[in-house]
């Protein structure tokens, strides 16, 4: 590059212009710096998309929390048991004492997508935390440390990205019995590799970068660079992924539940309350539909709950993605 | 000196998150027939911008909002111009890489990384030279298919024959009737009553139409194993630009051609590059600092090179640099930009034993000398954002010689002395 | 000579990764008590209890894991699976009559997921932040966040339960006659295929007209991956400066998009696709239960609930070795397209 040999027009100018024709890189190829969080949290409320997520996602919110009031249940012990007035098996259309209708065997609708909020989130919540927690430790060291160690951890990341996760997750619950209990286990179980390669080419980037080199010659241990320098910058990509996940993890934790490994009829877990509907999908020759709101109902809320999320979570990646924040 | 290209007044913005960036605020530049023209100034100032509102390719979120850009290609233009401003976007397309190019700073990213070097020159002659491409292979279909022995063969190539010349006849057909077009929308150019408006817009409809292909030949396109007949214009096109790369110095060209811009340097990377402009012979060339990033030794190759074909091939260089030293190089005449503003225009020698702007003379100053031993002399202040620019006159927050009149409105352009314009009220009084 | 060095690296870590695999799914297995594992040795009806204790105790389900690992696999060289109580034959036995209705689903649908997930991504890509584009990617988000089997009985419910078409099921009835009888000659085991070679156009449009139904639920559910992933790439690529030369040379639009961008924006796109592939295939098991189509995915479901231990590690195994070998397929293939990638 000629710098010193020709005379060039440099004048004590500070900043770039802020013309885009010039693309100016920040001098991290990484995230935004914490005191940018201001203005990225301000445009993430700007975008009509997050309102709508978040908008779910408060009214799921509402409904876990304040579950026993607006369900108040039959029975208090077991309040993921569902209220059935009476013991007819086909499902009854929504009444004034069942405003969304029934399940087969008389189980309120109502009831089970209230309570079942709870255990959505207690799934979601717990497993993609769980998994973020280990991916954070498994990713900083397998980035920071490399060597045999990445090697090690990075194979066994390939052992599970092979497993069929719909498979094996059934087997592994049904080993450990079933319930919703298991399901978190399993899911636990199955679901922190994607954390660690998404930390550990994080840290990778960040491991060369200048301002560690400079930690490592004035005596930091490692943990101490890791803690104060590499986890702070390398979090965004893990919020970004986590937010982006608890969806899916909602999914296959209903499909578990649907395929029947999760609670046992009468509870209050959407999954299951999907698959009791599989006998019920063709009504009466005179009304075809009849049963509609059985097959309906359940699996809009489990579509609605996910779709918060991820309408969030795109938010949340559209914003804090580095390559597309001009604009 | 006759008038090639003129932008007239071009105020180009952005539409950014952050706010309209006004990049230019009235550019007024002329280019002559035959002269290199040196656009000078930080990186920043709207030279770039300039340029790619010439060529209607500036980026999103960007839109030129007022002014005329005229160009005097054309003989029959001498007088008045055509303002490329009112015309289609397809009128554009055919002038961008025939009548001019342009060549930019980042040779290694400016090339497809997935396509090969042969065909990303030959799209060049795919665009505009397609009737010569076609008339070059039928003439060697011509000879070769007397010589073929076997009949299959003999009958390929003269399916081969038939279809390019169905291609040629339609494409020499419609060109001509584009050409008429072209003189009747020049001769309305400039009236802008109600009927004359309606009739170019029917004119430049009509003209857009125009270049639909023959229902033939693009059947045979699309049927997977005769349309493998293409090939053979491929194979023309290809040695168009074997020569060509060899023309411009290329060594190897033949084995470039199939290769990937990767496998080049970077000086290799930009003959390429300006081997894509210059494919069509362009009546004007806009070089984009292209030697910025390039190491001194290739800098000067790739300047004798655009010197040497500035006297044979192009007639006129458009030179867009931050480096002074190359515009004493190159240039006939230069433009200075500040801010989205012309502040200075003259004939190279002017500009730097004669300046009269301000900011000109604070740029030649700020340039280190040998025998200086005090400290470098720099002009006070920061560049200014130009979602919020200064008032009047841009440079007014950084200028020594600010008067109140400065704040207040852009000062016009006057010409001082024959050829040597000046954008300031220190020279208000001189005009001639 | 670097290529063949790859494959070989290559495929020396794929029989590593499986060898972890199989070691993986034969530890959960171990979890479940000797008690229940016998069953896959009981290949008649009635067993006395007394009996069990001795079954257990002939096939060592109380060893040490290393020995019953090493044992099992040792079948497995032998070709020797186990018997799937599910499937009431043994394991491969299981597997050759179910694999194929599978594979055809798969076979159909993902390449319609790929091209509609491209096309919708390109001409999101191209129309960004027009109505079009929010429409698109609304689209794509609902259908990322529905849950398969929700989707598949709404489907279900409106074609087949209120307009009577496209019913669940791999064949009608009719149909099912004609494959099960003597006459019919199964040699891809493919329905569509051996249609066409048994020259029963009638069974081949039978069982696409069951395969309908499948398939737009696969594509709505799966095709929102390549349709962001594709707007993403596109955009990325349009935003390089090689497109600024394009228009500089005096590029069309079309050109500009579907030449130059497109091209570079597919790159990633071939690797999700293998991605897509194996999970389509692993993902069966619910898209089957639900439209009752007699694949593999039906078959796990019932073999989970039951415990059905050498079935479920053999298809482990197998889905397993589909995605690291289609990995390794993607990978090659990749690396034949983009002439930056040299493998070594």
């Amino acid at each position: 590059m000629s710098s010193d040999s020709k005379p060039t027009l440099q004048p004590a100018s500070g900043d770039e212009d802020r013309v885009p024709e010039s693309t100016a890189e920040k001098p991290q190829a990484g995230h935004p710096r914490w005191k940018d969080l201001g203005f990225s949290l301000k445009r993430l409320l700007k975008n009509p998309l997050t309102i709508i997520g978040l908008t779910i996602i408060l009214f799921f919110v509402f409904l876990a929390i304040f579950a026993p009031i607006l369900a108040p249940p039959p029975r208090p012990t077991d309040p993921f048991l569902m209220p059935h007035k009476g013991w007819k098996i086909a499902p009854s259309p929504p009444s004034k004492d069942a405003p969304l209708g029934t399940l087969p065997s008389q189980y309120d609708i109502l009831y089970g997508v209230i309570w079942g909020a709870r255990s959505a989130f207690k799934i979601g919540v717990l497993v993609v935390m769980a998994n973020m927690v280990m991916g954070i430790i498994l990713g900083s060291l397998a980035g920071y440390f490399g060597g045999l160690i990445d090697e090690i951890i990075m194979r066994i990341t390939d052992i599970f990205y092979a497993i069929p996760l719909l498979v094996m997750g059934m087997a592994m619950v049904v080993a450990l019995g079933r319930g919703l209990t298991s399901i978190t286990i399993v899911l636990i179980i199955l679901g922190w590799p994607t954390y660690t390669r998404v930390i550990r080419s994080e840290v990778l980037v960040i491991r060369d970068m200048d301002y560690i080199q400079a930690a490592r010659a004035s005596g930091s241990s490692h943990l101490r660079i890791l803690l104060k320098h590499v986890l702070p910058n390398s979090i965004f990509s893990v919020i970004i992924v986590g937010s982006m996940r608890i969806g899916i993890t909602v999914l296959i934790a209903a499909a578990l539940s649907f395929l029947g490994l999760g609670s046992d009829a009468g509870y209050a877990d959407w999954g299951q309350m999907v698959s009791t509907c599989r006998n019920w999908i063709v009504g009466p020759a005179d009304n075809r539909l009849g049963y509609w709101y059985v097959v309906f109902i359940p699996g809009f809320v489990i579509a609605l709950f996910v779709l918060g999320w991820n309408l969030l979570g795109d938010a949340i990646r559209d914003v804090f993605d580095p390559k597309m924040r001009r604009r | 000196m006759e008038k090639l290209i003129e932008t007239r007044e071009l105020y180009t913005d952005f539409y950014t998150f952050e706010g309209v960036v006004k990049a230019l605020n009235g550019v007024s530049v002329v280019v002559n027939q035959g002269e290199t023209y040196g656009l000078v100034g930080e990186s920043g100032c709207g030279k770039s911008v300039t340029v790619r509102s010439m060529m209607r390719i500036v980026q999103s979120p960007g839109k030129i909002v007022d002014g005329k850009i005229l160009l005097f290609f054309r003989e029959a233009d001498r007088s008045k111009g055509i303002d490329i401003l009112k015309r289609s976007e397809t009128y554009m397309i055919s002038m961008r890489g025939d009548d001019i190019s342009m060549i930019f700073q980042e040779a290694s990213t400016s090339l497809n990384p997935v396509m090969s070097i042969g065909y990303q020159v030959g799209e060049s002659f795919y665009f505009h030279r397609l009737a010569q491409m076609l008339e070059l292979t039928v003439k060697e279909l011509e000879e070769e298919i007397p010589r073929a022995k076997f009949f299959l063969v003999k009958g390929w190539k003269r399916i081969q024959r038939g279809l390019f010349r169905r291609e040629l006849g339609r494409l020499t057909r419609y060109s001509a009737e584009i050409d008429r077009i072209d003189e009747q929308l020049y001769q309305l150019e400039d009236q802008e009553d109600p009927q004359s408006v309606r009739k170019k817009v029917l004119l430049n409809r009509h003209r857009d139409r125009l270049r639909e292909k023959d229902g033939l030949v693009q059947f045979v396109r699309r049927v997977p194993f005769l349309r493998r007949y293409y090939r053979r214009l491929d194979r023309t096109v290809k040695n168009q630009v074997v020569d060509l790369l060899r023309s411009l110095g290329v060594s190897n060209p033949d084995r470039i051609v199939d290769g990937h811009p990767h496998e080049l340097s970077g000086g290799m990377q930009q003959r390429i590059v300006i081997a894509i402009a210059l494919a069509c012979h362009p009546i004007m060339l806009i070089a984009d600092e292209p030697t910025s990033n390039l190491d001194v030794t290739i800098q000067a190759q790739i300047i004798d090179l655009i010197k040497t074909l500035k006297e044979t091939t192009i007639a006129s260089v458009l030179f867009i640099t931050h480096d002074l030293g190359l515009v004493a190089e190159i240039c006939d005449r230069a433009s200075v930009m500040y801010c989205g503003d012309v502040c200075e225009t003259a004939d190279v020698k002017t500009i730097f034993h004669d300046p009269l702007h301000p900011y000109t003379k604070g740029l030649l100053e700020s340039v280190p000398k040998a025998e200086q031993v005090e400290t470098l002399s720099t002009i006070p202040g920061v560049v200014p954002n130009l979602v919020d620019p200064p008032s009047g006159c841009r440079f007014h927050p950084r200028c020594p010689h600010t008067m109140d009149i400065c704040l207040e409105t852009k000062p016009p352009t006057i010409e001082y002395a024959p050829g040597h314009y000046v954008a300031c009220y220190l020279y208000m009084d001189n005009e001639r | 000579m670097s290529m063949l060095n790859y494959v070989i690296r290559r495929l020396l870590f794929m029989i590593l990764v499986l060898f972890g695999v199989s070691i993986l799914v034969f530890g959960v297995m171990m979890l479940i008590p000797p008690g229940m594992r016998v069953s896959a040795y009981i290949t008649h009806e009635r067993i006395r209890p007394d009996q069990i204790d001795s079954m257990i105790e002939l096939y060592g389900l109380r060893d040490p894991f290393p020995i019953q690992y090493v044992r099992w696999l040792g079948n497995i060289f032998r070709g020797d699976f186990g018997f799937s109580v599910t499937a009431e034959s043994p394991v491969l036995e299981g597997f050759k009559l179910y694999f194929p209705t599978t594979l055809e689903l798969v076979l159909y649908s993902a390449p319609l997921v790929i091209l509609v997930g491209i096309w919708f991504g390109t001409v999101s890509a191209i129309h960004k932040d027009k109505p079009v584009d929010h429409g698109i990617r609304l689209f794509a988000i609902i259908g990322y966040s529905l849950p398969t089997f929700w989707l598949g009985l709404l489907l279900l419910m409106v074609f087949y339960g209120y307009l009577g078409v496209f019913p669940p099921g791999t064949l009608s009835n009719e149909g099912k006659d004609v494959v099960y009888s003597p006459e019919w000659i199964a040699i891809t085991g493919l329905l569509t295929v051996d249609g066409i070679l048994n020259w029963r156009w009638d069974i081949v449009w039978d069982a696409l007209y069951h395969l309908i139904l499948p398939t737009i639920n696969l594509i709505i559910l799966s095709s929102a991956l390549i349709m962001r992933l594709m707007r993403s790439t596109m955009l990325e690529a349009l935003g390089q400066d090689y497109i600024r030369t394009a228009l500089a040379k005096g590029a069309d639009r079309k050109t500009v998009y579907y030449k130059h961008a497109r091209r570079n924006g597919l790159l990633p796109v071939v690797t999700i696709s293998g991605i897509l592939f194996a999970g389509l295939l692993a993902g069966m098991v619910i898209t089957e239960t639900i439209f009752t189509r007699k694949g593999i995915g039906w078959w796990m479901a019932r073999a989970a609930l039951q415990l059905d231990v050498p079935a479920i590690m053999f298809n482990v195994l197998f889905l397993g070795t589909v995605f690291v070998v289609v990995n390794l397929i993607v990978d090659l293939i990749y690396a034949a397209i983009d002439p930056r990638i040299r493998l070594g």
